[in-house]
């Protein structure tokens, strides 16, 4: 089918390892979702340049979001109220699930040939 | 509708439908005496209310996969049931044995329905979801051996491809794991241990064989992507399902008096359950995507889309939530296992169930799909329905987290009913999410009813 890219293309490599970053192997992938960023991030297929980009750009709005929610909490939280820990617990799955989803669905774009736009994001490709 | 006797499917929809009213309405009932504790009382204590809303939602689930069968089985195997008389007569059998059993659980005391229905003779009732008395747990046996007798000589005459063969397998192993409801032994470990086997291998295991093949055929419908395509990944999806639900039973075994060794095999390998499912969503998405046709049913396509994503929640992520043995040591048997529960049924089952029937009823009504009106109806129920299920879900995570908090964290831990008393507040904006939902099946009930300019039938 025309317009599929191949499945090592980098775009769904790009999308494959914002998810790993999220599911498996936090910092690793997100080193090697960087190196694949130096590399394409002015590739002149605009999918490959897209795709990169928008995960690169994900990856640390989901790292601020995932480190940066919780700190806030237990920083301005007092830990031994259980309210707290609803907060927290509530937060980081929703968060956590969301972010996984919306990677789901990026890596569904890419594996069809298709852009894809995190959302807070904007276009940036 | 390729083949007339795919009609057959129809009454089961329209039965399972019917139930699936019944589990919310005790649902409610249920979610009000958790608050008000005297709520309907005596008239259905709160252990028949919940006995009958899990038996009605296992019931109404199993309507809903016979009739998924019943259409995709010919359609996949190019050719006419095997015996749609036979196919009517395990409808009427089974559904005129369910009624019995709920009007049983709401009419007669628990203790004299087992005495009255042979319980004595072979002991299997008392256990959770399998309170069904001793004749109706044969006639579910009698059901499923005809339901597979049919639909395996129709296979065997027909075309074989791996939809009709998966959903084939998850129907046998659905059947042979019943049999486990029958194998009572006296010591409680055994009990629980081969409780499970039933339990936990029907809905991490051969059920997740039957969701996928049912959306696997949907999808092929909707999108028109390639047979060979879609297979492929049906086949990855269904090993990745069994070889982490099978050990991942597990989970179940931490501290049930078995080997601690469950604990290291529970947590490695129900980690992966989520993996299945995360396919699924990848797949569902992925389709869609890449499909060669507009379907006129939008509505079908929604909810094979939101099947994806709620599964993947609900039964990867609020699965994964309290699966190791080092958090499962807290949150065992909390409120968290409510909020799977109902997530994960609701994502997976009731989803893909919903799916089919959206996909087949036009069909079997003589068109595509319905009028657009109608269809927006239905998507309106999709999005109550589904956010009402975020919502009962989140504000259950909410309760169990509480409650693990005052009951096993606390420096002076309360005892159960006293915790309930401080989590009442989660349990009223879950029943109101609860009403929410109940006005969207009122509204996707609505959407049969609702006229307008149909797509004509291919």
């Amino acid at each position: 089918m025309s317009g599929v890219p191949a499945r090592a293309s980098p775009a769904v490599q790009a999308e494959a390892l914002y998810l790993i970053n999220l599911l498996l192997v936090p910092g690793l992938a997100f080193l090697l979702l960087l190196l694949l960023f130096r590399r394409h991030r002015n590739s002149t297929d605009p999918l490959v340049r897209g795709h990169v980009r928008q995960t690169v750009a994900a990856s640390l709005l989901a790292g601020l979001l995932l480190a940066g929610g919780p700190a806030l909490m237990v920083l301005a939280g007092d830990l031994s109220r259980p309210g707290v820990w609803i907060g927290m617990v509530l937060y980081f799955v929703c968060c956590h699930g969301t972010l996984v989803l919306l990677g789901v669905f990026g890596l569904a774009r890419a594996l069809a040939g298709k852009p894809f736009s995190y959302p807070l994001l904007g276009r940036y490709a | 509708m390729k083949y007339q006797s795919q009609a057959v499917a129809k009454p089961y929809f329209i039965a399972a439908i019917g139930l699936f009213v019944g589990q919310i309405v005790f649902g409610l009932i249920m979610g009000l005496q958790y608050v008000v504790g005297d709520f309907l009382f005596p008239a259905i204590p709160f252990n028949v209310a919940r006995m009958v809303h899990t038996n009605l939602l296992i019931v109404w689930l199993l309507f809903g996969f016979m009739g998924a069968a019943y259409y995709l089985i010919p359609e996949e195997s190019e050719r006419e049931l095997y015996s749609p008389k036979l196919a009517m007569l395990m409808f009427w059998i089974f559904l005129i044995a369910g009624a019995v059993t709920i009007l049983g659980y709401l009419f007669v005391p628990y203790a004299k329905l087992a005495e009255m229905t042979g319980n004595d003779l072979l002991a299997t009732m008392g256990r959770e979801f399998l309170e069904q008395p001793l004749p109706t747990k044969v006639g579910i046996v009698i059901v499923a051996l005809a339901m597979l007798f049919n639909l395996s000589m129709t296979v065997l005459r027909g075309r074989k491809t791996a939809i009709n063969l998966v959903m084939l397998l998850g129907l046998w192993g659905l059947a042979i794991f019943f049999l486990f409801s029958f194998y009572n032994p006296a010591n409680l470990v055994k009990d629980k241990f081969y409780w499970w086997w039933v339990v936990h291998l029907w809905v991490e295991g051969v059920w997740e064989l039957i969701m996928g093949a049912m959306l696997a055929f949907v999808l092929i419908k909707v999108t028109g992507v390639d047979r060979e395509v879609i297979e492929k990944w049906l086949y990855v999806i269904i090993a990745m399902a069994l070889i982490t639900g099978l050990i991942g039973m597990g989970h179940h075994y931490y501290w049930i008096g078995t080997p601690s060794y469950w604990q290291w095999w529970g947590s490695v390998f129900s980690a992966l359950e989520p993996i299945p499912f995360f396919m699924m969503t990848l797949f569902a998405f992925n389709m869609v995507n890449r499909r060669r046709r507009e379907h006129p049913n939008k509505a079908a396509v929604l909810w094979a889309l939101g099947t994806g994503v709620m599964a993947f929640l609900g039964a990867g992520v609020w699965g994964f939530l309290h699966t190791l043995a080092p958090v499962n040591f807290y949150t065992h048997g909390s409120q968290i296992t409510a909020a799977h529960g109902h997530m994960a049924f609701y994502g997976a089952y009731v989803m893909v169930v919903i799916t089919m029937i959206s996909y087949t009823m036009p069909l079997m009504r003589g068109r595509a799909a319905n009028s657009k009106t109608a269809q927006v109806v239905e998507m309106w129920s999709f999005w109550l329905m589904t956010v009402a299920m975020v919502f009962i879900t989140l504000f259950l995570t909410a309760a169990g987290t509480l409650q693990i908090w005052l009951q096993r964290i606390a420096a002076e831990p309360m005892g159960f009913m006293a915790a309930q008393d401080q989590v009442a507040l989660f349990y009223w904006m879950r029943e109101i999410s609860g009403l929410v939902f109940f006005v969207g099946l009122v509204l996707y009930i609505t959407s049969f009813f609702i006229k307008g300019k149909e797509a004509p039938a291919d």
